[in-house]
């Protein structure tokens, strides 16, 4: 009894832990946001710097947590702050990103009123800024606790050379239960894992269900009442969440000028301008100082044979990315093909669509990892039996997969729902067929959906690669391993202690990552914007 | 009871062959059990325009989709040349009222979508959409895409893929609304000739509208939809020579009957 106690606790731990952090998020992003802006250069910087941060993996920082947290801090609440700062980097970025969104999204006709009422800092935030990111931050809930709960296994329990870094959570419990061969312990703790999940899961579709009804502009949801709850309508609301980030994001660049004429300004209003600006600037230069600092002092402190061992050792790390590049784009191609069918199947079959997404949401939230080990213990022979060598592989790439077909699910999923209901009465009344559909309209128009499905595909696919291509002892007597690859080697390098190795190869991933970030991603993304947002198509002016 | 049955269903099968598109007894009802329509009978005949009139947020659009058998009545059929509908079909278009083109097609390309469906080579298709576009008055425009056209331009480009469909009968849910009046006005005068013209297969037009003017000038038989449930209130026949003058007495005659009909709705208790 003491036992099952023990696991509630943990998995309440771990609830905690990522649920506390994707609050923290929330509270400093609207801050933010509107230091965003109310400033260019705080702006620029800002913007460039998520962008970079949500495009490299959270791998990537695993190194800068074991050299600030563990070794600078050290003792418990180190390893808690490690444990802290991982989730917290999975789960960050994208809410940070969607509040900027929502801020900058704010109709012109709204923020008119703030001035002509003359609102104060406090109550344009309450009244205006923070009600209107409800949506948006309602749509990247879902995917912050997938990967808030995805990395609890790593986050909660690692192993740097000898030493073996832990922190309260359901991760720790569970890689005790395994160690110490508890299978009936085991199996209540995943079950009470699940009910957790599902728990939240519901809770978050509520939240969307109800910020979605009162909050979003010009939406035909009825507006919910405080207290009913209707899981049942939830699938339908969330299609709007999904609908309206999208249109807005068409405008996400349009310049938003102030029509007022400068001399109605009071000057007490120009000199709180003036400081806003000064106050941003200041800010913005203050984050590029301490980059840059840190980059030097980084620099400085490594010797000189080193630094040679380093870039060395560096095409040897690039051969390694391109294995794992391949392995991204097989399980980017699996993703896509199921993500198609499956997305467009439950889209337009409401029924399935009531029970399939509600099922797709739990599972995605469900941290493969943990269960992994089961799946792994269970089939291997019959895998292994089938395809020998490869075997491992499968595994590897079935992780990736598992942790990561969820995002580009959900995009296709929801630019099918976001699509005017006209284009679907042209469909109908053409008699076109399924892949004259698809080709002719369903993929153009949910083209910028799906880019960014892609891209989150991309960059999740990772963290199953970190986990999977190096995995000791998955299983009593065996070991998950790839041959050749990046993560593995990363992996390996931290296992031993070999932070410096673990950290250029972290460094180099992190450049190839960001740069591909630029000249796909954004170039994908800005093709989107310029040709495929299907809301333009229909014209009422 | 069952033959009697069997025997009116064939009766009115016979009556509607008569007619291009027939509605007949149309009844609806909304989800939540709102009844919109009841016993709703509307005719269109050879190469004949028809307009169906009412108050806003009476049902006309939905019983346009109806039409279209994009919505299932719960009582009634709506027959094409006697054969009932039960599905969308390409044999009669639905124009919508917001005006749908695919921004990353080009004009050409948009009409051409309608033709690819129908197993047409594809210089065939282009040559039609080729042909269609210069049936609404868009040749030199079809490399453009949507974006780079006035609202007009593009519900000509609707227009176009809706006749390169070459459908027997057009439904158009109000489809100069989104317009400035004098674009609407210049396609208002255009769209009569353009839809009967010898070229199209188009054997008959329903027009969706709360603007009097306009169907007084395009139609030749208005259907006045009003009340709670809808009922069809009247009908008006025009029988004025075309182009129309608004201005003349005989048009100001048909808009005051109209207005006639269009007296605040009668909300019937249930």
């Amino acid at each position: 009894m003491n036992e099952i106690l023990l696991i509630t606790l943990a998995t309440l731990a771990t609830a905690g832990r990522v649920l506390g952090l994707i609050l923290i998020s929330i509270f400093t992003g609207w801050f933010l946001a509107y230091a965003a802006i109310k400033g260019k250069i705080f702006e620029n910087i800002y913007i460039s710097l998520i962008e970079v941060f949500e495009s490299v993996p959270v791998i990537s920082f695993f190194p800068i947590v074991l050299i600030i947290f563990v070794t600078r801090i050290g003792g418990p609440l180190g390893v808690e702050m490690a444990a802290d700062f991982l989730v917290f980097t999975a789960v960050v970025w994208n809410i940070w990103i969607g509040e900027y969104q929502a801020f900058k999204t704010v109709p012109r006709e709204m923020l008119e009123v703030a001035e002509n009422y003359q609102m104060s800092f406090l109550t344009k935030m309450r009244r205006i800024f923070i009600p209107f990111s409800y949506p948006r931050i309602a749509a990247n809930l879902f995917p912050s606790v997938s990967d808030g709960f995805f990395y609890i296994t790593v986050s909660e329990v690692f192993s740097v050379g000898i030493h073996t870094y832990q922190t309260f959570g359901i991760g720790t419990v569970l890689d005790s239960l395994v160690a110490s061969g508890q299978t009936r312990l085991i199996y209540i703790d995943l079950a009470i894992l699940a009910v957790v999940i599902i728990l939240i899961i519901i809770g978050l579709r509520e939240f969307s269900r109800y910020a979605v009804s009162k909050y979003t502009v010009d939406t035909d949801a009825p507006i919910i009442r405080r207290g009913r709850l209707n899981v049942k309508q939830t699938t339908r609301l969330l299609s709007v969440v999904a609908r309206n980030p999208l249109s807005r994001l068409a405008g996400y660049y349009r310049s938003r000028a102030i029509s007022r004429p400068p001399e109605v300004f009071e000057k007490h209003e120009i000199r709180k301008e003036k400081i806003s600006r000064y106050t941003s600037i200041a800010i913005g230069v203050i984050i590029l100082g301490l980059i840059l600092y840190s980059s030097v002092d980084l620099i400085i402190s490594v010797p000189h044979s080193e630094w040679g061992r380093l870039f060395s050792i560096t095409p040897r790390i690039v051969l390694y990315l391109l294995y794992d590049y391949l392995r991204v784009g097989v399980i980017l191609a699996i993703s896509f093909v199921i993500a198609i069918f499956l997305g467009y199947y439950l889209a337009m079959h409401s029924r399935a669509e009531g029970i399939g997404v509600p099922i797709i949401q739990a599972l995605s939230a469900y941290p493969p990892p943990i269960y992994l080990p089961f799946i792994f213990a269970a089939s291997f022979t019959a895998i292994h039996s089938v395809l020998g060598a490869f075997t491992d592989e499968f595994y590897v790439l079935s992780l990736g997969f598992v942790s990561t077909f969820y995002y580009i699910f959900y995009s296709f999923w929801m630019g099918v729902k976001a699509l005017p209901a006209e284009y679907f009465e042209v469909m109908k009344n053409l008699n076109m067929g399924y892949f004259s559909r698809m080709r002719s309209i369903i993929l153009p128009g949910t083209f910028p959906y799906l880019i960014s499905g892609i891209s989150s595909t991309i960059n999740s696919a990772w963290g199953g690669l970190m986990i999977g291509e190096y995995w000791p002892d998955i299983v009593a007597g065996r070991s998950l391993e790839v041959h050749f690859g990046l993560m593995k080697f990363i992996d390996v390098q931290t296992n031993t202690g070999n932070i410096a190795l673990a950290g250029w190869g972290s460094f180099i991933f992190g450049i190839v990552v960001a740069i591909y970030s630029i000249l796909f991603t954004r170039r994908m993304m800005d093709l989107a914007r310029k040709r495929y947002v299907a809301e333009e198509g229909v014209f009422a002016a | 009871m069952d033959e009697d049955l069997i025997k009116d269903n064939a009766m009115q099968r016979a009556r509607a062959a008569q007619y291009v598109l027939s509605a007949v007894g149309i009844d609806f009802s909304y989800e939540n059990g709102y009844k919109v329509f009841e016993n709703i009978n509307i005719d269109v005949g050879q190469n004949e325009f028809v307009a169906i009139v009412g108050p806003s947020g009476i049902g006309k659009s939905t019983l346009l989709r109806i039409l279209g058998g994009f919505l299932k009545p719960d009582r009634g059929s709506v027959y094409l040349f006697g054969k009932p509908i039960i599905r969308p079909t390409p044999d009669i278009i639905l124009i919508h009222q917001s005006i749908v083109t695919f921004p990353w097609l080009t004009a050409l390309e948009n009409v051409m979508l309608s033709l690819k469906v129908r197993n047409v080579s594809d210089e065939e298709a282009e040559k039609a959409a080729r042909n269609a576009l210069e049936m609404v008055g868009l040749q030199g425009f079809e490399d453009l895409y949507p974006k780079e056209m006035s609202g007009g331009m593009r519900q000509r480009v609707a227009i176009a893929r809706a006749l390169a469909a070459s459908p027997l009968v057009f439904l158009m849910d109000e489809p100069f609304a989104h317009l400035d009046e004098l674009t609407a006005e210049g396609l208002r005068q255009d769209i009569y000739n353009i839809l009967f013209s010898p070229d199209t297969p188009l054997k008959g037009v329903v027009l969706v509208s709360h603007n009097l003017t306009e169907v007084v000038e395009l139609a030749d038989e208005i259907y006045v939809l009003n009340n709670v449930p809808a009922t069809v209130v009247g009908k008006v026949h025009v029988d004025l020579p075309r182009p129309r003058n608004p201005r003349s007495e005989e048009f100001n005659q048909i808009l005051d009957a109209l207005y006639n009909y269009l007296t605040p709705p009668k909300v019937k208790k249930l």
